[in-house]
């Protein structure tokens, strides 16, 4: 970054002696522009020193996928991102039978059920209550009266959101697969952790009367920022960086103005 | 391990062997079944929800319960098909071939639930049922007979058996009972179970209205008996009628699948799906055919909304749902547009975004509408109930004693299978998951 051409050293008007045209010894002043002297690089030295990176979202350990960064500037963006309470998107692994202290497979055992009378369609019955009744969270928490005509509105385009602090709500849960012992969810979800996604595989798990324990999660989508915006290990080089954020701009920009 | 060996953290191997060791539980076999339950939600001082702890606490120091507001499981012996909400009572009906067929509880000073025979004084009837109590009907083969649907009206009920007829109990003060007025009858602590056998076909549902009741034949005629001054018997005139008696006007020579009524306004969806009605007018429910706010000869209501599949009549707002699965509501009252339409005399579709419909899910749909006397109520196909309307003493179900102006989730602990509407209360059947 600093080995990239910086600004270039201000300019200013000095008077200069220079030999006057006509006879020798007599000096005159000249108007001419020279670089200042503190411009110089030798004197202000390399131009980034530090870097003030923020980062958005937390996400665990243990899981893995989009991570937002902001740098500079990109923090305040940070900010305003967050108070636009849009939602992430998980990928959830799941495994029945067994059940655990942390509700990852790498916890302590607790217990071992039978998972031979689940089916797929038992499943989507208690993801279709999970979203019920998180539906109804999403209501009464974003705190606008459900007697007035806007209410009424907003409910049916679907836009009511908490806008402020909020319990972990799930807007949307999908099965991806169903592979017995094994399963996927995608859920979609507001102000949640890692730990919470975990803990509601366990409980479907109790709710099928058996038990499960989280195997993988992994964001795919964090507000703006999907999975192929998203820069893997072997491309956090310069190059990709400031491609990525140039690409992402204008969606930033636009989700901000929408929502603000 | 010996005495020799150091104990240090268990090794990966060791945790493995441990895990596979361990022995495992077993909650539910392969032939675990989905049970079904009945949840009742609403005002309990009338008896209408089944649970005397609400009403009369066990322990001294627990306070009585007014109102139930969110689903509340009630323990049945019988699995329940069919349950009625009445005006501060309620009936629930197996399908059982044994011989306690029909549970009432909640009002009964007009007989409504049959005669309850009073444990202290063995001559007097009880005017409040706390407890699903079994009513009996006067069956000639009570062993084969199943009943196969119930209703109940302000202060009468229907009971529908499949080789029987149909039984009537409860206020006849307008013939609703479809027998003969008799003057200054007392009906507490009546015996009278009168048994209606003479239709043209088998009779297939029964329907009460606040004082009428209707019937429906297997060849699509209706029947109706009782209060008319409404003009909702729809039989031409506003008198009492006190024998089922065949209605004509519109809906003659159509074969009609569905009637519904709860109030004083009556609807009937025919195999076409188109939807005839008559009675009480005065809420703009008919008012797209006629001015008069009383109407007492089945009209067709000519809405062009699609083919018609099941409607439910209210007090004042009536619903219907169409094939595709949308669902419209006109009348007077909370209609379920939010807090600005009170009133409408066409059918206005309530948008399927508020029933769980998107992008995420675009195959839900309603599969069946009810009405109470201010509240409507939808089930969708996923097994969810939504509810909107007045919140009278907490009849929604929501947990809150505020009236709702667009459709709410209820959070019900399985699939809701069926919902019975009243006054002030409901009774669900739900299979558990």
């Amino acid at each position: 970054l600093n080995a990239a051409p910086g600004r270039a050293p201000r300019q200013r008007v000095r008077f200069l002696q220079a030999p006057a045209p006509g006879g020798g010894g007599a000096v005159e002043l000249v108007a001419a522009r020279v670089p200042v002297l503190a411009d110089h690089p030798l004197v202000r030295g390399p131009r980034f020193r530090k870097l003030k990176i923020g980062a958005g979202h937390r996400l665990d350990v243990k899981a893995s996928g989009v991570f937002v960064l902001g740098i500079g500037h990109g923090n305040k963006l940070l900010t305003e991102l967050y108070n636009c309470h849009l939602t992430k998107v998980y990928t959830v692994g799941g495994l029945f039978g067994k059940a655990t202290d942390d509700f990852s497979d790498t916890g302590n055992l607790v217990e071992k059920t039978t998972f031979d009378h689940v089916t797929r369609e038992k499943l989507e019955r208690i993801l279709a209550v999970i979203q019920g009744t998180n539906q109804k969270a999403l209501l009464m928490y974003s705190n606008i009266d459900m007697k007035t005509q806007e209410a009424y509105e907003l409910a049916v385009k679907g836009l009511i959101r908490p806008m402020g602090k909020s319990p972990p709500i799930i807007t949307a849960v999908r099965c991806l697969q169903f592979a017995l012992p094994e399963f996927q969810l995608e859920i979609h979800c507001l102000h949640e952790t890692q730990q919470y996604l975990r803990k509601m595989v366990h409980e479907i798990g109790l709710e099928l009367k058996s038990s499960a324990v989280c195997t993988q999660v992994r964001r795919i989508r964090d507000g703006v920022f999907t999975v192929d915006d998203a820069l893997p290990r072997t491309q956090w080089n310069l190059q990709s960086i400031q491609e990525a954020i140039w690409n992402c701009q204008l969606k930033v920009e636009t989700e901000l103005e929408k929502t603000l | 391990r010996g005495l020799g060996v150091a104990a240090g953290p268990p090794s990966t191997r060791q945790l493995r062997e441990a895990e596979e060791a361990a022995s495992v539980f077993q909650y539910a076999g392969k032939a675990a079944r989905r049970k079904d339950r009945v949840f009742v939600w609403g005002f309990s001082y009338s008896g209408a929800l089944g649970v005397p702890s609400f009403v009369r606490p066990d322990a001294g120091w627990k306070k009585p319960r007014r109102i139930q507001p969110t689903p509340y499981r009630l323990e049945t012996e019988e699995k329940i098909s069919s349950a009625a909400c009445g005006y501060g009572f309620t009936l629930l009906a197996s399908n059982t071939r044994d011989i306690t067929k029909v549970w009432g509880m909640g009002l009964n000073k007009d007989s409504q639930l049959g005669f309850q025979r009073s444990r202290r004084d063995q001559t007097k009837g009880y005017e409040y049922v706390l407890e699903p109590s079994p009513i009996p009907l006067p069956l000639e083969k009570p062993q084969q007979t199943r009943v196969l649907q119930v209703s109940c009206g302000r202060a009468h009920s229907l009971v529908l058996t499949d080789s029987e007829g149909v039984f009537t109990m409860g206020n006849n003060s307008y013939g609703q009972c479809g027998r003969k007025v008799v003057e200054d009858e007392i009906y507490s602590g009546s015996h009278l179970i009168h048994q209606l056998k003479e239709f043209d076909s088998r009779v297939v549902q029964v329907v009460c209205g606040q004082d009428h009741s209707l019937f429906r034949t297997r060849k699509g005629t209706v029947y109706a008996c009782g209060w008319g001054a409404d003009g909702q018997t729809g039989l031409g005139h506003y008198n009492i009628t006190s024998v089922p008696t065949k209605l004509h006007g519109d809906i003659a020579g159509v074969n009609i699948i569905q009637v519904s009524s709860y109030g004083d306004c009556c609807l009937a969806v025919s195999d076409e799906g188109d939807v005839f009605g008559w009675g009480n007018s005065e809420y703009l429910q008919l008012a797209s055919v006629t001015e008069t706010t009383q109407v007492n000869v089945p009209r067709h209501l000519p809405f062009k909304i699609g083919k018609i599949k099941e409607a439910a009549c209210g007090g004042t707002g009536n619903v219907v749902l169409t094939e595709e699965g949308n669902v419209f509501v006109w009348g007077y009252g909370i209609l379920g547009k939010g807090p600005n339409l009170i009133e409408t005399a066409v059918p206005e579709m309530i948008p399927p975004s508020l029933f769980g419909w998107s992008d995420f899910s675009p195959d839900i749909r309603v599969a069946h509408v009810r009405c109470g006397l201010s509240q409507f109520a939808a089930l969708t196909n996923r097994g969810e109930l939504f509810v909107w309307g007045k919140n009278l003493r907490g009849c929604l179900g929501t947990g809150r004693m505020e009236d709702q102006y667009f459709p709410w989730r209820v959070t019900v602990p399985g699939e809701v299978v069926d919902v019975a509407c009243g006054v002030d209360h409901m009774v669900s059947m739900v299979r558990s998951f």
